[in-house]
Formats: structure tokens, sequence, C-alpha cells
């Protein structure tokens, strides 16, 4: 080693550690002047969130939540100039004590509603969830069973009878922060925010028959780009909880009904059997990302070489019938299975792996590849569509295949 | 790092908890490379501090082209330049070599940087600023070249030689010792 190979190496190793006084004082002021800056700034962040969450097959966990955000969108819409008897903070007020949720969200034209239960813990976070998605949301995997519990997320497919278990901090933290929506205070943060900046029309019918719900109408002023520009809130007159809540869609000048939540059970204990999942058959194909290293360890490859890389082990183990690698490389799906998915098809050779792109909603890389296989005597090229990498759940120094080559 | 890409999307969308995760993920970094440009940790944490204060509000205004970590180093660098411009601006300012060398052996530097790098360090502070800024954000930064004549707005050859020359300086200085 030169002597200059010896002066850069060293330069390599300066490290200074913050200390930690300091290291609180600059977190502390950051997310003051972040929170200072939202509420001088219109801050649009509902339907943009909303768009995420439904690209983000990842996160399916939280389609539930974002549903109920819509909800939230609703309250927020709330003009309290508005004369009326009802007054939104009693709808806040309301919802401090509310610890149990059971929700159904109808999305147009499917009759089949996402439902979901929830509970938050003392300081209104996210404690467990449980969701049942029906197959139309994702014919893949068809109706899929998701507890969310301890930041470890359990997902059961019957479809596929496979049972697939992942914890990973980055999707606790988007799971638990589209949950934090729900939190009141941050709803009263947003209304005075909207009323402040004068962005919503309010009706509010209040009938006199008291058994009737108290009908708020919410419409944005500013309606490009809102994916659903006016919201309806149906508010129990005694309990001033919200019962339902619609979202509309503007098309050719018309409002169009496409989301309807529905509120169950508020505060009704929900039992602890909810959020596990203790019901899955024995036979259920176990995936579980958390107990086994998975993929390749990246190591001193770029992220793009690493992709290239699992794809092309994960290719070369099915030209090997090397089911138990294939698995590996897959996310811990057992041979048995893969052989099952993958054995009735010959793979010849890989003709080309191309340069990954990132799809940023799906936090993974697309690898575009192209092989060679014999099925049913018919020799082909074979282009897979959604072939997928990305770093492993809760193992974020490895990679590993995302699904979407062949349907396991 | 599609991470840095999730996370600067739910930055822009407002998430604290994004803002706390890019802190956490790059304090120690800046902090390194902001002391290793100034040589004085005291001053690399108001750096870093000021930064972070700043880009918290830059929510709106953020347009990210290329990595969260280069830009992060990025603006880092430049206010570590504009920090050693005020020094030289001020007529009653210590010399700059001087005041680098002193504050490297003080107790609190000394704790919190490497055992065995203050020579290093030392020997650093002895270079033009300009040969200083791009061998660590080169070599400690892992900026590529490219990036860092973009930053400075030099050229790749005028970036790579103050490389050069920066390193020759060092080998000089640091003769016998690594």
């Amino acid at each position: 080693m030169t002597q200059i190979e010896s002066v850069e190496k060293l330069i390599k190793k300066i490290n200074v550690t913050p200390r930690a006084q300091m290291h609180d004082k600059t977190l502390n002021d950051a997310l003051a002047a972040q929170e200072k800056s939202k509420n001088e700034q219109s801050a649009n962040i509902e339907p943009n969130i909303w768009r995420i969450i439904m690209k983000n097959r990842i996160t399916k966990l939280a389609t539930a939540a974002a549903v109920v955000l819509i909800a939230v969108l609703g309250i927020t819409f709330l003009d309290k100039s508005v004369p009326s008897a009802y007054a939104i903070e009693q709808t806040i007020q309301a919802n401090h004590t509310v610890r149990f949720l059971h929700l159904k969200s109808f999305i147009e034209p499917n009759d089949e509603p996402i439902e979901s239960w929830v509970e938050f813990d003392a300081r209104g976070q996210l404690k467990n969830m449980r969701l049942k998605k029906p197959a139309w949301l994702d014919p893949e995997d068809g109706e899929t069973i998701i507890v969310w519990k301890d930041n470890k997320m359990r997902l059961y497919s019957k479809r596929k009878n496979f049972l697939f278990i992942m914890k990973d901090q980055e999707i606790a933290a988007q799971v638990l922060e589209n949950i934090e929506l729900l939190d009141p205070k941050l709803a009263v943060e947003r209304l005075k925010t909207e009323q402040e900046q004068g962005k919503v029309e309010v009706v509010i019918v209040e009938p006199s028959n008291k058994s009737e719900p108290i009908i708020v109408t919410a419409t944005n002023i500013e309606q490009d780009n809102e994916p659903f520009p006016r919201a309806i809130l149906f508010v129990d007159q005694a309990t001033r909880l919200v019962n339902s809540v619609e979202a509309y869609k503007l098309e050719d000048g018309e409002y169009h009904k496409m989301v309807t939540v529905e509120y169950y059970d508020y505060n009704q204990p929900i039992t602890s059997e909810m959020f596990t999942l203790d019901d899955v058959p024995d036979d259920a194909v176990l995936m579980d990302e958390t107990t086994q290293e998975i993929g390749l360890l990246q190591g001193d490859f770029t992220d793009n070489e690493i992709a290239i890389e699992v794809v092309r082990q994960f290719l070369q183990a099915l030209i090997d019938e090397d089911y138990a690698k294939a698995g590996k490389m897959w996310g811990a799906v057992p041979a048995d299975r893969m052989k099952k998915a993958y054995g009735q098809t010959r793979f010849i050779r890989i003709i080309s792996i191309g340069e990954p792109t990132e799809i940023p909603a799906m936090r993974a890389l697309k690898v575009p590849c192209k092989i060679e296989i014999e099925k049913d005597g018919q020799v082909s090229v074979w282009e897979p569509e959604h072939s997928y990498v990305r770093q492993v759940h809760g193992q974020p120094e490895r990679w590993a295949i995302n699904g979407g080559f062949y349907g396991i | 790092m599609i991470e840095d890409k999730l996370l600067i999307l739910r930055f822009k969308h407002g998430s604290q908890r994004a803002l706390a995760r890019i802190y956490e993920k790059y304090e120690g970094y800046l902090l390194t490379l902001a002391t290793a440009l100034l040589n004085d940790v005291n001053s690399a944490e108001d750096i870093v501090h000021d930064f972070f204060v700043s880009f918290a509000q830059s929510a709106d205004s953020l347009r990210l082209e290329g990595s969260l970590k280069g830009y992060l180093a990025t603006c880092v660098a430049n206010r570590t330049r504009d920090t050693i411009r005020k020094r030289r601006r001020q007529p009653d300012a210590l010399d700059e070599s001087i005041q680098i060398r002193s504050n490297v052996k003080g107790p609190q530097s000394i704790a919190m940087c490497n055992e065995g790098l203050q020579l290093l360090s030392g020997a650093i502070a002895q270079l033009p600023y300009e040969q200083r800024e791009v061998i660590i954000l080169h070599l400690r930064g892992g900026m590529k070249f490219k990036a860092i004549a973009q930053s400075l707005n030099v050229s790749i050859n005028t970036a790579q030689s103050r490389y050069r020359y920066g390193l020759d300086k060092l080998r000089t200085l640091l003769d016998g010792e690594v």
C-alpha cells in the first residue's frame, strides 16, 4: 500500500460521534421548526398520502388507515364559523376518548367492504390492528387477513394459503404515521389551517328530530388535484361521534360518491384474539422474514449491482433447479412451494439482465430481464413484467426478490 | 437509497418521524464532514444544528435530483465554506490554521474524535480549504468528483487537481507518520 493510499484510508476512518446533549437539542429544534413551518404553509398533505398508500403494495395494511383518513379529511374541512348548534369541537372532544374502532370502508363500485378493527393506546397511537382485505382489492393475493401487533405484521392469504410475517421499522413508522392522522389533536391543527385559509365551504344541517344525524357537507373550494373534493359526514346527535363519512370525486361537473366509511361499536373493547392470527390452517406456507436470513448481503455492491445480482442468482437457481436457493432469494419461500410454482417450466438460459429502475412507491428496484424457457414443449422468451428486487424487511443490509416473477 | 426516497416523500408530506429518521441517519455523517472541514467540533455542531433547523422548514421547496446523502453533504459543505469565509473577513480573527490546530487539541475534540486521528486532523487543517474540501467530500463524504465539481461550480479537472495536490501535501506533512 502506498503512502497516498494509507492517507486515503485514514481519512475514510475519520468519525465524530455526536454528543447526546447536542443531538437532542438539534432534533428538538428541527422538529419545532418543522411544526412551525407546517402551520404557516398550506400543507395540503392528505390527498397525496392517500395516493401514495393506494399505490404502495407493500403497505397494503395501511389501506384501511387511508380510508379512515378520509374521515379526517372531512373533519378538516369543517368550519366552526358556520352558525349551528353543532360545533366540530364536540366531535373532536368525543374522539379524545375513543380507544377502539370498528369500521367498514366501502369503495365504489364494490359491495364487499374493507373491514378493520383498531385499538389505540392511551396516547391515541396505534396499538393493534386487524384488517380484512377483500379479494377484489388484490386479486393476486385474494382475501387477506392482516394483523398488526407489536410492530410486527402478519399477513395471511387464503387463496395462496401462506402466512407472511415481517418486521420493518420503516414500514412500522409509515403505518403508525398514517394512523396518527386520526389523532384528534392533529385534526384540530388542520382544521385551524383550513379555517384560516378559507379553503372550504361548509353546510351543516342539524335536524330537529334528534334520532337523525347531523349532516355536514364540506366542499373544497380549490378543487384542482383533490381526489375527493367533497366529504359528507353523518354525526350522531347524542354522542357527537361520526357514524359515517362519504367522500366524493368531481367528474364532468358532478360529484360521485367513491368511498363510504361506516363506524361501529365505538369504544367497545376488542378481544385480544382479534389481534392474533391463530386461526391460520396448519398447512399454511410460512414465510417468516423475522427469523431467517433472506436474499443476498449487499456488502460493497451498489443498490443497482445487488439488485442485478439477486435476479441473476435467482434465475440461475431456477436453471439449476435449486429451489431451496431460489426460495431463499425470493424471501423465505419453502423449496417445495418454489418447485410447485416453477417446476413445470424448464429454465434454459439467461438472455439478458438490464439496468434497474427505481419504483419508489414499492421501495423496490425493477430489474428487466429475459430468460429462455421451455414449457409444454414450447421454447420461448420470458420477460417477467414485475421483476422487482427490494431490501428485506427488517434486514436492510440484505436484498431479495419482491415477487412478480411467477405467482407463488 | 430507496429508503431515502421514501423518507423524503414523507418529509415533504410533513412527517415528523421522517425528519427525525433523516436526522438520526445522517447526523453523525454530517457532523464528521463538518468537523473534518473545520477541524472544530463546536463550530461543526453549530453548522449541523443550523442546517437541520433550516432543512426542517424546507419541505415545500425541497427539490432533490440526486441522492439525499449527497444533498445533505453539499448543504453542510456550503455552510462550512460560508463559516470559513466569515472568519476570514473578521479582521481580528485568529489565523484559521492556528485556530484549528489549537481547537483540535481541546479536550472535547479529543474525546469526540477517534484516537490516533488527531495528527491527521492537524495535517488536514494545514491544507488550503479548497483542497481540504474536495478531499473530505470525496473520501469521507463518499461524493463523486462530478458531484463535488458541480457543488463547487468548478470543472471536474479542477476538483481532481485539488484532490491530487491536497493528498500530495498531506503525504508530505504526514511523512513517516502513517
